[in-house]
């Protein structure tokens, strides 16, 4: 269930079909609903604040502004001696409408591109790709409505909250949608086995000065970036990286290469802005418990989406 | 269904007699309507004994807990801090932990009332409370004790008790086990 407003907008496949949730009485909802936007407030506040003294939120605008920053910002330091990056973060949440520019209308809020390379913010599609994006959105089921894992990155932008946690040898990262998680080991170890297919797919980590670059291999493909179908291939493979350019903004970068689908590498950019609200925790968010709005969409006619393969 | 010895000290879970009626029906009707059917989470302790791995993670003010299953998460906070008192349910509660000598004990109460504690049909209230232990007892073993109390369900607080074994695989790591995304996946799918 939705266990706190969920700040700028809030998306239909991402937390309403929780709001029915069993185990939650109505009431409760109300009051959890109204502690939500006592809660948001603030951090709304805090949001503004940040992208007037930081780097504008606009993906064109602030991957330059964060990449002059990073070269100067000395961030804090865990006891190891890493970038502190823990805490609590949230993404631009339009991405989850559509990762490319597109404008408000009754069912989005609008956003720019999160694209940054290629520069018209365009994904590059070949043509056939680009096809099926449009097709994917009629035959099926937004992945996100049935709760399944986000994947990554989309994961990175939900509506919802994120926490990172740091250890000596892991970087844990919380998503509070459908209490989904990274695990992303920063030792050395090899990808699992070609073979295997994960909603998440397989993170590898590794400090590069003051940026964590992970790997990300191995994705079931079974997930879209957006709610309009833009989406990859088991072929997939992604390079993250994670910088502080201030002590509450990271730079998050993924550039993704997939031969199957593009016509070329691209690369998505954007703030993920911490929230300092003080005692703030992640709730359960128990997403598939309460969902309802799968069955009505598969009577319908529409399909699971089964993913793309990657093409030898 | 193979035979299994029980978890339960003394053997019997001590029934209130309505309850007992209520565990039997449950038992009657278990592979519909075991929560674990559904794919939902599956509550504490259940999550512990449900037959994937988990890994656990501590931090100066938590112990987390990331399971395999369902991608199932806790945060067991080890900071003092006390349960919100606040009219709220969670799948898998609210878990307060705090360290006694060797042991961590967590207190988990906020329950809601639809999960099972198996797939015979045994079962809580929303009244639940839940108090565990994780004691080392080797390199490679943990001893697992749990002390369950509902004052609506039982006539008395009972315990349960169990081993838990470290994965000895070089390469293990968690996967997924996306319980209801393969609901939808299967064969028939479609037809629900």
């Amino acid at each position: 269930m939705p266990t706190r407003g969920k700040g700028p907008m809030r998306t239909p496949s991402d937390s309403d079909s929780a709001l029915v949730g069993k185990g939650l009485h109505w009431r409760r909802a109300l009051w959890l609903l109204t502690l939500g936007s006592l809660l948001i407030a603030p951090f709304l506040l805090t949001s503004a604040a940040q992208t007037q003294t930081g780097c504008p939120g606009e993906s064109a605008l602030f991957h330059p502004c964060a990449v002059a920053r990073a070269k100067t910002f000395r961030p804090p330091r865990t006891v190891d001696g890493r970038p502190n990056m823990q805490g609590f973060w949230r993404g631009p949440a339009s991405g989850t409408e559509n990762v490319e520019e597109h404008p408000m209308t009754d069912d989005d809020n609008g956003g720019k591109s999160l694209i940054v390379d290629p520069a018209d913010g365009k994904i590059p599609y070949q043509p056939w790709a680009a096809a099926l994006q449009k097709e994917n959105r009629a035959k099926y089921v937004e992945p996100n409505v049935p709760c399944f894992p986000s994947g990554v990155p989309r994961s990175m932008y939900v509506p919802t909250q994120i926490e990172i946690l740091q250890s000596p040898v892991s970087v844990l990262i919380l998503f509070e949608r459908a209490h989904t998680y990274r695990i992303i080991p920063t030792s050395v170890r090899p990808h699992v086995g070609a073979n295997i297919g994960l909603w998440m797919g397989d993170s590898r980590g590794r400090w590069e000065g003051s940026t964590l670059v992970v790997d990300v291999t191995n994705h079931s493909a079974k997930t879209w970036f957006d709610q309009v179908g833009n989406f990859h291939s088991t072929d997939a493979h992604m390079v993250e990286r994670f910088t502080l350019v201030d002590s509450d903004t990271i730079h998050y970068q993924v550039n993704i290469v997939d031969p199957t689908v593009y016509t070329r590498p691209w690369t998505m950019a954007f703030p993920l802005r911490r929230n300092k609200e003080k005692g703030f925790r992640l709730l359960e968010e128990a997403c598939h418990e309460g969902e309802r709005n799968t069955d009505p969409l598969i009577r319908a006619g529409q399909r699971i989406y089964p993913g793309v393969a990657e093409k030898k | 269904m193979p035979a299994g010895q029980g978890v339960v000290e003394g053997n019997e879970i001590p029934y209130q007699p309505w309850a007992l009626a209520r565990k039997q029906e449950n038992h009657n009707s278990r592979l519909t309507a075991d929560p674990e059917a559904r794919c939902y989470l599956p509550g504490v302790p259940r999550i512990t004994y449900m037959p994937y791995p988990f890994q656990i993670f501590q931090f100066p003010d938590r112990v987390v807990i990331l399971y395999e299953y369902l991608h199932a998460t806790r945060e067991i906070y080890t900071d003092g801090s006390r349960h919100p008192d606040i009219p709220v349910e969670f799948w898998l509660g609210d878990s307060r932990g705090r360290w006694e000598g060797n042991t961590l004990v967590v207190d988990v109460t906020l329950f809601t009332g639809e999960t099972w504690f198996d797939r015979a049909g045994n079962f809580h209230s929303t009244d639940l409370h839940v108090v565990e232990r994780y004691t080392r007892t080797g390199r490679d073993h943990m001893l697992y004790e749990v002390t369950i109390e509902d004052p609506k369900v039982f006539t008395r607080p009972w315990k349960i008790r169990m081993p838990l074994y470290r994965r000895q695989e070089q390469n293990v790591q968690l996967l997924e086990f996306e319980c209801y995304a393969y609901a939808r996946e299967g064969p028939d799918a479609d037809a629900k």
